[in-house]
């Protein structure tokens, strides 16, 4: 989501403060925006939230060492990494080169040293360049896949926010009309990036294909069984709440599949939660998930969010708090999905964050109010 | 995230301090996986200093789970903090992994 950016961003991983603020000064005066980390485990969930171009790695680290967050981190990270360490004997450098370095300087380093290392590597964009026009191209397949507007429906209206936590992510939402009936999807993918977002991708797609079969347990069981496969080989899982609305009644049917942050929250305020039902598709098969039901009254809203909101809230009490508050505080269905979808914004390290409101309109139903 | 093991009698005791997220749950798979190659076939993780468990951490203790049915024993768990016991609650995953109040009784009325 976030557009390329001027500023380049590069992160110190050093446990001694002398040295850390050393490299935090040199890299700032060569026009980068410097985060620090003491420690490997910081290192690791910095770079997932962070994304910076440029990463200073020192090896000997307590707790996870600097090689091993060099391999970790290289299973999403792009960053220019160069390792400074005390150890400087060819079996060292040859280690740290092998765990994904680009470059190894060895301490004591003189800060001429490393600016001029630095400068060179970025003087070669090698693939960066790619990625990131590659990674725009993903972010707009993924918009791309998103409902635009409300589906044309007299008496409802629906809105989704959606903040993917880097430029792409694992949530997923979607819905449309068939057969007269108002389909909506949540979903919620392991993982963040771009291998969560192709397979929340394939998610969307196993759902949209069984969007005709006559009742929702059995359609439900046929896409994930179509899932189940793909996403155990990937070793990743997805949690789904599915949703099959009558519109002439408010009468539908929905899966919860592992998601269970679902509610129904009326005009003043209150809130009826829908049960959590059943493991998420492709962590545990073992039984068959079933369809349960629930009425959509005239003036209430069906509320669905992301395990992100919850993070950011902290407790499940609290998250339906939240859907309250934003339903009284709030006049139009979007403005009340992005209240929700903003709780997360002040946690630097948030999840995907997904809200989806489908409303009913009060007075009769199944007349157009709009 | 820090993880310990601790061999006993009748079982192995795997500790993860920290956030078991998707930095952390690659280290957690690997150590229970060696300890399952090594011989263990009753482990028992002990939550209690897991700070946070998101959607890869809880992703990581089931295929572990997988991992010790496949090899013929079975993983539990113990100490189960509040915000790891809701994950697995919402995706009702505590019907698999029964939470234990401590490890030593995770195996004991087995």
């Amino acid at each position: 989501m976030a557009p390329p950016s001027s500023t380049r961003h590069a992160l110190v991983v050093e446990d001694d403060d002398d040295i850390r603020s050393l490299l935090v000064h040199t890299l700032n005066r060569e026009g980068f925006t410097v985060s620090e980390a003491p420690s490997g485990t910081r290192a690791v969930e910095l770079v997932q939230t962070l994304d910076p171009e440029l990463i200073t790695l020192d090896v000997q680290l307590p707790g996870l060492d600097g090689l091993e967050v060099c391999r970790q981190l290289r299973e999403y990270s792009n960053a220019y990494v160069v390792m400074i360490s005390a150890r400087s004997t060819e079996i060292d450098k040859l280690a740290g080169l092998e765990a994904g370095a680009d470059d190894y300087l060895s301490k004591p380093f003189s800060t001429r040293e490393l600016r001029a290392r630095v400068a060179a590597l970025f003087r070669r964009p090698r693939d960066l360049v790619t990625d990131s026009t590659e990674l725009e191209r993903a972010v707009e397949v993924q918009r791309g896949l998103l409902p635009e507007a409300s589906p044309d429906l007299p008496g409802y209206e629906v809105a989704a926010s959606f903040r993917p936590s880097q430029a792409v992510g694992g949530d997923l939402y979607d819905w449309h009309v068939s057969s007269g009936q108002l389909h909506v999807i949540l979903a919620d993918v392991m993982g963040k990036g771009m291998g969560a977002a192709m397979i929340a991708a394939a998610v969307r797609s196993a759902f949209r294909t069984v969007g005709n079969m006559p009742g929702l347990t059995s359609a439900f069981n046929h896409a994930a069984q179509s899932l189940g496969g793909a996403l155990e080989s990937s070793d990743s899982y997805a949690t789904v709440f599915k949703v099959r609305l009558n519109p002439a009644n408010g009468r539908f049917s929905y899966v919860d599949a592992g998601h269970g942050i679902a509610a129904i929250v009326g005009p003043d305020g209150s809130t009826r939660r829908l049960e959590p039902g059943g493991p998420p598709v492709g962590l545990w098969v073992e039984v068959p998930w079933v369809a349960q039901r629930a009425d959509l009254n005239p003036g209430e809203s069906l509320i669905l969010v992301s395990d992100g909101v919850l993070d950011a809230v902290g407790d499940l009490e609290g998250t339906f708090t939240a859907m309250s508050q934003a339903v009284l505080a709030h006049r139009t269905v979007q403005d009340v999905a992005d209240h929700l979808a903003r709780l997360a914004q002040d946690d630097p390290e948030h999840d995907d964050v997904t809200a989806v409101v489908v409303h009913r309109h009060p007075d009769v139903p199944g007349k157009d109010h709009r | 995230m820090q993880v310990t093991v601790e061999r006993h009698d009748t079982y192995t005791e795997v500790r993860g301090e920290g956030r078991l997220n998707m930095a952390a749950a690659p280290k957690l798979k690997d150590v229970i996986s060696s300890e399952i190659s090594a011989g263990s076939r009753q482990i028992v993780v002990d939550l209690s200093a897991t700070e946070f468990m998101d959607s890869s951490g809880l992703g990581a203790l089931i295929g572990c789970l997988k991992m010790a049915r496949q090899a013929g024993g079975d993983l539990r768990i113990s100490q189960v903090p509040p915000q790891v016991l809701m994950v697995l609650q919402l995706t009702s995953m505590d019907r698999v992994l029964t939470p234990y109040p401590d490890s030593a009784s995770a195996f004991s009325r087995a």
